[in-house]
């Protein structure tokens, strides 16, 4: 649709032109709903100040030139040469510098506008436009820019304050040129000349929405004087502009990781790392060449954002925090989860967060970040994490502990899935780096994960006991053991940790038959986990499994078995020690047998629905008399 | 000695609070060959003990989570800071009320580049000013001129950075060329004692100065700061002078009024009461310095024979200033039967300073600066992020 108009003679005629007419509301539509890629305004604006077809169809052009991203600086600066060449009508030439105003900050760069610098100030002579040419001419300049104008023009224009601000920035950079004394407040400074586009520029942005883009949105660069929502500033434009030489590329201008790749060993990061945290391309660029000073500064603004909402906010009410906070929040998460690792300064807020937590506010977010949390070392891991945790988790709702079981599932699945990318070869105990104080050796890991199988294994047993082995827990905390049985097998840990009695029976005992199900599936991975260690502990000699857990295990299966299949419950030594007077007492017939395959209250919903089959008992007999 | 040990052992302790881990690349275990580039860096952060420079992957941080404020530190001695520092920049730092923020270490601040950043710092101004930015200062006036001056010798370790010192001065349209300027808005940045292990954990093209204050105009300090961030990407934030670090001020400038008298000790209460009551405790220079003898002979009385006992002198504890703090309390209570526990210490003043709980801080006698500079940058530390 677009190449239609750069194909357009000079000359078509306009009027009853159907086709141009469908073209041009096709990309009005455009325009207003998602906004015009770059490509797409050089062209359209091309075709407007170039009058190949009219002046009438300009300003229609123009009023919709709704940029998505970008507008690129060439489309501009040729635009601007349109300008001179003197065919355009002067609303139309004023409606273009305007709509120059209004997109300044979407323009990807300014140093060819600069270069047209004093071809952009001829301009100030013509009284119509010299309100606009002035606010134009003060957005960009410079030093430089200064030096190299004459001031004698603008003397005889009268004092109008568009001048006067000119005059004034001008005399700030170069205070000898310009001998006119300027008044203390100019009145009106620059107008916002931004109406015909305002709203459909804000509801274009508002539609691109806070995913993480390939490029960076950029925002406008006012200085917000309220204190706090300085915090969320995050999407400031960076501040860099391009050196004239292009030796060096501002991390902002690149799009893709093409160009990432072209220009890795030249690119300069912006002033603000802040800036960076929703784009992955930038991101991904970090995390390669790990500029240690750059992610010190983002940490350091992160930590801060953090800490400033959260930590010292004082007495505001949680109402105000969550509405701002959440999309930053979901942002982070979502970097995170697209590096694959936390940052050291939300590990760090966490730690002081939870201590203050009221376990409902930005649950999920909070939750979030913290199975991102990196392995913490076992003598730490109590004190930070687990004393907390616990105080959260005993005075919680059931939906609370469901989120915290799975959050300590995810945070237990990222710590295997670190360790069997670099997982050792062997696994005896060697500090192989000296010069730092603290290491995680496989044993230190092992240490640390068994801590948090352990305390995870304590919170789902009291956890059930205070729910009244709520199915929905149950599942969460099956899960979590899920991961826990495979963990030799799936992520070469080895390690093998049997479930608490307080999480084993309350699973036997279940009363959906999704628990038993999977209950005897862990049972089953375990012993594979198991077979498969023993076998490996014969070749190699590598590791221990520890004699106390296979007791256990066997323990388990017996009871299991015993229970489901020999109709032989509360026999035995089963570690349940219930006296059979009071066995007797329940009046239950055949008590043994009340827990396997055919009796389990679990499976009943299963034997009701076999009794409603159509099972004519004497049709099987005549059957059997054949 | 063994205070100092405990001092350190302390700090020691905290920092080694920290736990990260280098990462190395091992092979697979099925001893597949791969070629996987042999990464020194870890996994994640590693700590810096200050024993060498260590790896980091998405950031860096010291031992941070159980950082508490010291609960011991030295006494006012008197310094001989008149000597040290130049009593132009001195004089222009006591006697005016500092409004304090804590900041973020700066990146590539160099103190050579001082009239470069004043340059800046003067557009920056102008530029906002012409945008209409709140920027009203009474009278006539044309531009501002931004001086940026380093003041040299207040530093009192090798690890702190040297103060700056900020000053905006207004240029009347007619003034006359030997007409005093006074400056319309000032603030400095410094680092007074900062913890030692942090400041040397930081990469080199930081310059932690975490302690800014500031007098003057709001829009000004608001462009002031935004400066900074855009310059230097840091980070400002609201320094509240806690509970604890305004008993530890009363107590270090009562236990001035031997060498320079404090001439009262005035506390300001605020008790939840509806109508918040107000409660204004002034406490005659002997009275208080006698209660803080006598607790300070409790306390101190027991070490002798020690070698310690001369240095112990000089230290003061946190339960020393809690007693204190306490006899305070309960001399107000026998007499008006109101706990003061109740309610919230906001502000405290001596001839010496004041100090607010908002943040808001004043020295009068300079003698007295850095024992007090060196808490608040202790209180602006333990703010810091990571």
């Amino acid at each position: 649709m677009l190449t239609d108009f750069t194909q357009l003679e000079a000359g078509t005629p306009v009027n009853g032109n159907d086709e141009v007419e469908r073209n041009m509301v096709l990309v009005e539509k455009l325009a207003y709903s998602k906004g015009l890629s770059p490509e797409a305004i050089s062209i359209m604006l091309e075709f407007a100040m170039s009058l190949r077809m009219g002046t009438s169809l300009c300003a229609r052009v123009l009023k919709c030139l709704i940029p998505a991203t970008l507008v690129p600086q060439e489309a501009v600066v040729r635009a601007v040469v349109w300008l001179s060449v003197g065919k355009i009508p002067v609303s139309t030439q004023i409606l273009f510098i305007k709509w120059v105003l209004t997109v300044f900050d979407m323009i990807d760069a300014k140093d060819q506008l600069r270069a047209v610098y004093g071809f952009i100030f001829n301009f100030v002579t013509e009284e119509n436009l010299c309100p606009f040419i002035c606010h134009l001419l003060y957005l960009l300049t410079r030093k430089e820019s200064v030096v190299s104008c004459s001031m004698l023009i603008l003397f005889p224009q009268g004092r109008q304050p568009f001048l006067l601000s000119l005059l004034s920035l001008y005399k700030v950079f170069c205070p000898e040129m310009v001998m006119l004394s300027i008044p203390s407040r100019i009145k009106s400074g620059f107008r916002n000349h931004n109406m015909p586009w305002k709203s459909a520029l804000i509801a274009v942005q508002k539609g691109a929405g806070p995913h993480v883009a390939a490029g960076i949105s950029p925002a406008s660069t006012t200085i917000k004087t309220n204190p706090r929502k300085r915090v969320w500033g995050f999407s400031k434009e960076a501040q860099t502009e391009p050196s004239s030489c292009g030796k060096v590329v501002p991390l902002v201008q690149l799009h893709s990781f093409a160009q990432l790749l072209e220009n890795m060993h030249r690119i300069e990061l912006p002033a603000q790392m802040g800036s960076l945290l929703g784009s992955s391309l930038a991101l991904q660029y970090l995390d390669c060449v790990q500029d240690e000073s750059a992610l010190l500064r983002l940490n350091f603004w992160l930590g801060y954002a953090l800490h400033e909402e959260f930590l010292f906010c004082g007495d505001r009410g949680a109402s105000q925090n969550s509405q701002e906070a959440l999309p930053f929040l979901d942002r982070l998460l979502s970097t995170q989860h697209f590096l694959q690792e936390g940052f050291s300064c939300s590990e760090a807020f966490l730690y002081k967060f939870l201590n203050v937590w009221d376990g409902s506010l930005l649950r999920p977010q909070i939750l979030g970040l913290l199975s991102n949390i990196p392995v913490v070392p076992s003598a730490q891991i109590r004190q930070l994490l687990f004393e907390p945790l616990m105080q959260l988790f005993f005075t919680s709702s059931l939906f609370f502990k469901c989120g915290l079981m799975e959050c300590l599932n995810n945070m237990l699945l990222k710590w295997l899935t670190w360790h069997s990318v670099y997982a050792l070869e062997d696994d005896l105990d060697i500090s192989l780096n000296s010069h730092t104080s603290i290491n995680m050796t496989l044993s230190g890991f092992k240490d640390s994960v068994m801590e948090l199988v352990d305390f995870v294994g304590r919170l789902a047993s009291l956890g059930l006991q205070l729910e009244g082995c709520h199915s929905l827990l149950l599942s969460f905390v099956l899960d979590f053991y899920e991961t826990v049985c495979d963990m030799f097998m799936k992520y070469g840990l080895p390690l093998v940790v049997m479930p608490p009695p307080g999480v084993f029976y309350p699973a036997l005992f279940a009363t959906d038959p999704v628990s038993v199900d999977r209950l005897a599936y862990i049972m089953h991975r375990y012993k594979v986990n198991f077979t498969s260690a023993k076998s490996q502990e014969e070749l190699t000699k590598a590791f221990h499994i520890s004699r106390q857990m296979v007791r256990e295990f066997n323990h388990y299966i017996i009871v299991m078995v015993n229970c489901l299949w020999n109709s032989k419950m509360f026999q035995l030594d089963m570690g349940l020690s219930l006296g059979e007077d009071l066995l007797l007492k329940s009046k239950v017939p055949q008590y043994w047998a009340s827990f396997d395959l055919v009796h389990h209250p679990a499976f009943m919903s299963y034997a009701v629905d076999f009794h409603h089959r159509d099972m004519d008992l004497n049709s099987i007999k005549v059957r059997g008399h054949f | 000695m063994e205070r100092h040990q405990n001092r350190y052992n302390s700090i020691l302790l905290i920092t080694l609070l920290k736990y990260y881990f280098l990462k190395e690349t091992r092979t697979p275990r099925n001893n597949v060959v791969v070629h996987r580039r042999r990464k020194s860096k870890s996994y994640r952060l590693s700590y810096r003990s200050g024993l060498g420079a260590a790896d980091s992957r998405l950031g860096w941080s010291p031992a941070l989570t159980a950082r508490r404020l010291n609960t011991s530190r030295k006494a006012a001695g008197i310094s001989n800071i008149a000597e040290r520092v130049d009593p132009g920049q001195l004089a222009l730092l006591v006697k005016t009320e500092w409004q304090l923020s804590y900041v973020t270490p700066l990146h590539q601040f160099r103190h050579t580049q001082l009239k470069s950043y004043a340059r800046q710092l003067s557009a920056f101004i102008a530029a906002g000013k012409q945008q209409g930015l709140a920027v009203e200062v009474e009278g006539l006036q044309t531009t501002f001129r931004v001086s940026f001056s380093l003041v040299q010798g207040m530093t009192q370790s090798d690890e702190d950075a040297e103060s700056v010192l900020v000053q905006i001065h207004s240029k009347r349209l007619f003034a006359r060329q030997d007409e005093p300027q006074k400056p319309v808005w000032s603030g400095w940045l410094t680092c007074i004692n900062g913890n030692p292990d942090y400041l040397r954990a930081l990469p080199k093209d930081f310059v932690c100065l975490p302690l800014f204050g500031c007098s003057g105009a709001d829009g000004l300090s608001a462009l002031v700061k935004s400066w900074f961030q855009q310059s230097f990407d840091c980070c400002f934030g609201l320094l509240e002078i806690s509970h604890t670090s305004l008993q530890w001020l009363m107590a270090l400038w009562t236990n001035c009024h031997a060498e320079s008298g404090i001439q009262h000790l005035k506390m300001i209460w605020t008790l939840p009461a509806a109508p918040p009551l107000q409660v204004t405790y002034t406490v005659d220079p002997e009275d208080a310095w006698e209660l803080w003898s006598s607790v300070r002979k409790g306390k101190g009385g027991g070490g002798g024979g020690e070698e310690e006992e001369e240095a112990g002198e000089n230290y003061i504890d946190i339960e020393e200033v809690t007693s204190f703090m306490q006899g305070l309390k309960s001399h107000f209570y026998r007499h008006f039967r109101l706990d003061l526990s109740a309610g919230s210490l906001n502000q405290v003043s001596t001839a010496l300073g004041s100090a607010k709980y908002s943040g808001r801080m004043k020295i009068s006698n300079s003698r007295y600066m850095i024992t007090t500079l060196t808490l608040l940058t202790e209180c602006a530390l333990l703010k810091m992020p990571i």
